[in-house]
C-alpha cells in the first residue's frame, strides 16, 4: 500500500509538471493562446521571405517591416474570402479611419497567403474595393508558396480549407515593431488596443526632435 | 473445433502490433489526424486498445511484480485519468500536428492508459472504479459540454462544426459509458447478493439481516 501511494504521490507531480508545461503554467489551454503569450515573451523576427504588392516592388518581407521608423499592424488574407476576412476588412478599414485623424508612425499590411491567386493585380482592385490608402495600407502576397509556408510557420498562422472553397485561419492582428519584430498579437475584436500598443511603440522609438 | 473464448497471449500480442502498426502508418495517422473528431474519438481509443491488449499479452509474471505498486489499481485507475485530463487539453492536439515529439509521449501516453486500464481494472474492485469513472466521465463530459458551446475554435488546425461534433459526442460517450457501468455494477451486485443467498437454502443457519 506504501509503494502504492508513492508511486501515486509521483504521478500526481509527473501530471501536474506536465500540464504547467504544457498551458504555461495555467495560463493557456489553445495553441492560440500559448502562441499569443510565446510571441509576447519572446519577438519572433519577421523571415526574408520575397513579397511583391501594388506598389511594392519585389523585396524581403523583413526588409518592408524593418524601416526602422514605423509599426506595422499586420494581417492575413486571401481575396478569395467571404467569411472572416470581410470582418477584417472592415476592421482595418476603421483602423485606417483612426490612422487618418493622427497616425503617428503606423502603417497597416495585409499579407495574402493565396499567392497563386493574389497577384499584385487582383490585390490592387481588392485594395480598392476596401478603399485602402496606399500611404496607410499596404497589401503583398509571396510569390514563391515555399516563403508562404515558411512565413505562416514562423508566425505561427494555421490555415485550414474549410472544404466549401473557403479557409479557416487563426485570424488576428499582429503587431510588428520598427526592427521587423511580431511582438504582440490581439485578437481582431481588440484592434483599440492593437492601435493604442502600435501607437506606443511607435512613439516610444520615435527621435526626440 | 471451438474458438477459445479468450485469444491466447501470442494472439493479442499480434493484434496489438498490428494495430499500432496500422496507427503509426502515416497515412492511417494524416487520415485519423485530419478531423478533430476523428482524433480524438477513435484514433485516441485505438490506442489506447493497443496498449490494453499488450497489457494482455505481457506473461503473468511480469504483471505480478507491479502488484505491489498497484494496490487495488489505484496507481494505475490514477495514471489513467491523469493521462486522459492532459490529453484532453485542446493545445496537446494542435501540438501533436506539428511537433513530433509531442505526438510520439501522445501515442505512449495513451497506450500507458489502455495497459493501465487493463491491469488495474478487475484488482480495483467497484469502489475504485467507481471513484475512477466518476472523475473521467464528468471530466470528459464538461470538456465536450465546452467544446460545443465554445464560438471560438479551441484548435487551430480544425474546424468549428468539427469541433461542435467532437463535443456533442464526447457527451454521449460519457453518458453512455456510465450508463454501461451503472448496469454492470447493479448486475454485479445482484449476482453478489444471490451468492450470499444461496448457501443459506440448504443450511439452517439463519441468513443475517
Amino acid at each position: 500500500m506504501f509503494r502504492t501511494a508513492l508511486l501515486s504521490a509521483m504521478l500526481a507531480l509527473a501530471a501536474y509538471a506536465a500540464a504547467a508545461w504544457l498551458t504555461h503554467d495555467f495560463q493557456v489551454w489553445t495553441a492560440e493562446g500559448a502562441r499569443r503569450l510565446e510571441v509576447a515573451l519572446q519577438p519572433v523576427p519577421s523571415p526574408a521571405v520575397e513579397v511583391d504588392g501594388p506598389g511594392i516592388g519585389p523585396q524581403a518581407l523583413s526588409q518592408y517591416l524593418a524601416d526602422g521608423q514605423s509599426v506595422t499592424l499586420v494581417d492575413f488574407v486571401y481575396t478569395r474570402c467571404q467569411t472572416v476576412c470581410l470582418a477584417m476588412g472592415s476592421s482595418f478599414q476603421q483602423l485606417q479611419r483612426a490612422l487618418r485623424e493622427g497616425g503617428g508612425k503606423v502603417k497597416l499590411l495585409s499579407i495574402s497567403f493565396d499567392g497563386s491567386h493574389d497577384t499584385p493585380g487582383v490585390l490592387q482592385a481588392y485594395a480598392a474595393r476596401l478603399s485602402a490608402d496606399p500611404p496607410l495600407w499596404r497589401f503583398v502576397r509571396m510569390p514563391d508558396p515555399q516563403a508562404t509556408q515558411r512565413l505562416l510557420a514562423d508566425f505561427q498562422v494555421v490555415v485550414v480549407p474549410d472544404g466549401r472553397g473557403d479557409f479557416e485561419h487563426n485570424a488576428a492582428l499582429l503587431v510588428v515593431d520598427q526592427k521587423g519584430r511580431l511582438v504582440r498579437i490581439f485578437d481582431y475584436a481588440e484592434q483599440q488596443l492593437a492601435l493604442d500598443y502600435a501607437r506606443h511603440l511607435a512613439g516610444a522609438a520615435a527621435p526626440s526632435p | 473445433m471451438k474458438l477459445p473464448a479468450v485469444p491466447s497471449r501470442g494472439a493479442m500480442a499480434l493484434m496489438a502490433a498490428a494495430l499500432l502498426c496500422l496507427l503509426a502508418w502515416p497515412n492511417a495517422r494524416h487520415g485519423l489526424e485530419a478531423s478533430m473528431t476523428l482524433h480524438m474519438l477513435v484514433q485516441y481509443p485505438l490506442l489506447a486498445l493497443a496498449g490494453y491488449l499488450l497489457a494482455a499479452a505481457l506473461p503473468r509474471h511480469w504483471t505480478a511484480r507491479l502488484h505491489p505498486w498497484n494496490a487495488h489499481g489505484i496507481s494505475g485507475l490514477f495514471a489513467a485519468a491523469l493521462m486522459l485530463a492532459i490529453l484532453m487539453i485542446p493545445r496537446v492536439l494542435d501540438l501533436a500536428l506539428v511537433d513530433g515529439r509531442i505526438e510520439t509521449l501522445k501515442y505512449l501516453a495513451l497506450l500507458a492508459c489502455g495497459a493501465a486500464i487493463r491491469l488495474s481494472w478487475r484488482p480495483a474492485g467497484l469502489l475504485v472504479q467507481g471513484f475512477f469513472l466518476g472523475n473521467v466521465l464528468p471530466m470528459m463530459a464538461v470538456v465536450g459540454n465546452l467544446y460545443e458551446t465554445s464560438p471560438l475554435r479551441v484548435c487551430n488546425a480544425y474546424l468549428l462544426d468539427d469541433q461542435v461534433q467532437l463535443g456533442q459526442m464526447l457527451v454521449w460517450v460519457a453518458a453512455a459509458t456510465a450508463a454501461a457501468w451503472f448496469a454492470w455494477l447493479v448486475r454485479a451486485l445482484m449476482q453478489r447478493d444471490a451468492a450470499a443467498m444461496a448457501p443459506d437454502e440448504g443450511a439452517t443457519k439463519p441468513a443475517a439481516r
